[in-house]
């Protein structure tokens, strides 16, 4: 029974030791970091392990088993929602401005209208229209 | 005193400090970081439970840590899809 209970102290300190390295290491990580996230999900499967080793040095086999199938399952949910939801740097599809444009608002106008306006050859319509006149004067420098 | 309880005591330790580590990350800010951080605890607590439950003999410790850890992944992966993770 002694060799047991050396084998439960061993796996509980074990998970002990793999908790608070993972602790430092999900307080560390810098915020500016590219993919900080995603960083701080893979400690988190550290201490995951670090749970499942607990539970076998607690007899909790039955339990240990559940959580190692539940936890990929968590690591990976959260991930999938943060891609789909948040993550702007990678994923492109959360970047894109909607087309709608708001016809009352004086100071915005949609992509297209702008440059169809500039596409316009305005040249020959205003040699053809009547209102707008060219008058040259000339002026002779001895006078 | 006897190496087994010691070593409870470390691992209840240990997963304090991770419990707190994990507010603090929870704190980030992100949503997912939040989410993160709270089944980070939670399962952190249902564990140092099972330890806590061992040393002094608790009663249903057991079943509240199985609760915890099991309804802990249920909520997780429910905000996971009301985020938006199942388009």
């Amino acid at each position: 029974m002694i060799i047991v209970e050396y084998i439960q102290s061993i796996f509980l300190l074990i998970a002990a030791f793999l908790a608070i390295v993972a602790a430092v290491g999900l307080v560390s990580l810098s915020e500016n970091m590219k993919n900080v996230v995603y960083a701080r999900i893979h400690i988190i499967g550290i201490f995951d392990v670090a749970c499942i080793l607990a539970m076998i040095g607690l007899g909790q086999f039955l339990l240990a088993g559940i959580y190692f199938i539940i936890a990929p399952f968590t690591a990976h949910a959260i991930a999938n929602g943060f891609y789909k939801s948040e993550d702007f740097e990678n994923n492109s599809s959360l970047n894109v401005v909607s087309d709608e444009v708001d016809d009352s608002n004086p100071f915005i106008h949609h992509k297209s209208k702008i440059q169809d306006l500039e596409n316009n050859d305005f040249s020959e319509k205003l040699k053809t229209d009547d209102r707008f006149s060219i008058s040259t004067l000339d002026i002779i420098e001895e006078e | 005193m006897d190496i087994l309880i010691i070593s409870k005591y470390i691992l209840i330790i240990a997963f304090i400090i991770i419990m707190v580590a994990a507010l603090r990350a929870s704190a980030y800010r992100t949503t997912s970081m939040g989410l993160l951080g709270s089944s980070v605890v939670v399962v952190a607590f249902a564990v140092a439970l099972l330890a806590f439950g061992d040393l002094y003999n608790l009663t249903f410790y057991k079943d509240i840590s199985l609760a915890l850890i099991f309804f802990g992944f249920v909520g997780t992966v429910a905000f996971v899809v009301v985020m938006g993770g199942d388009k």
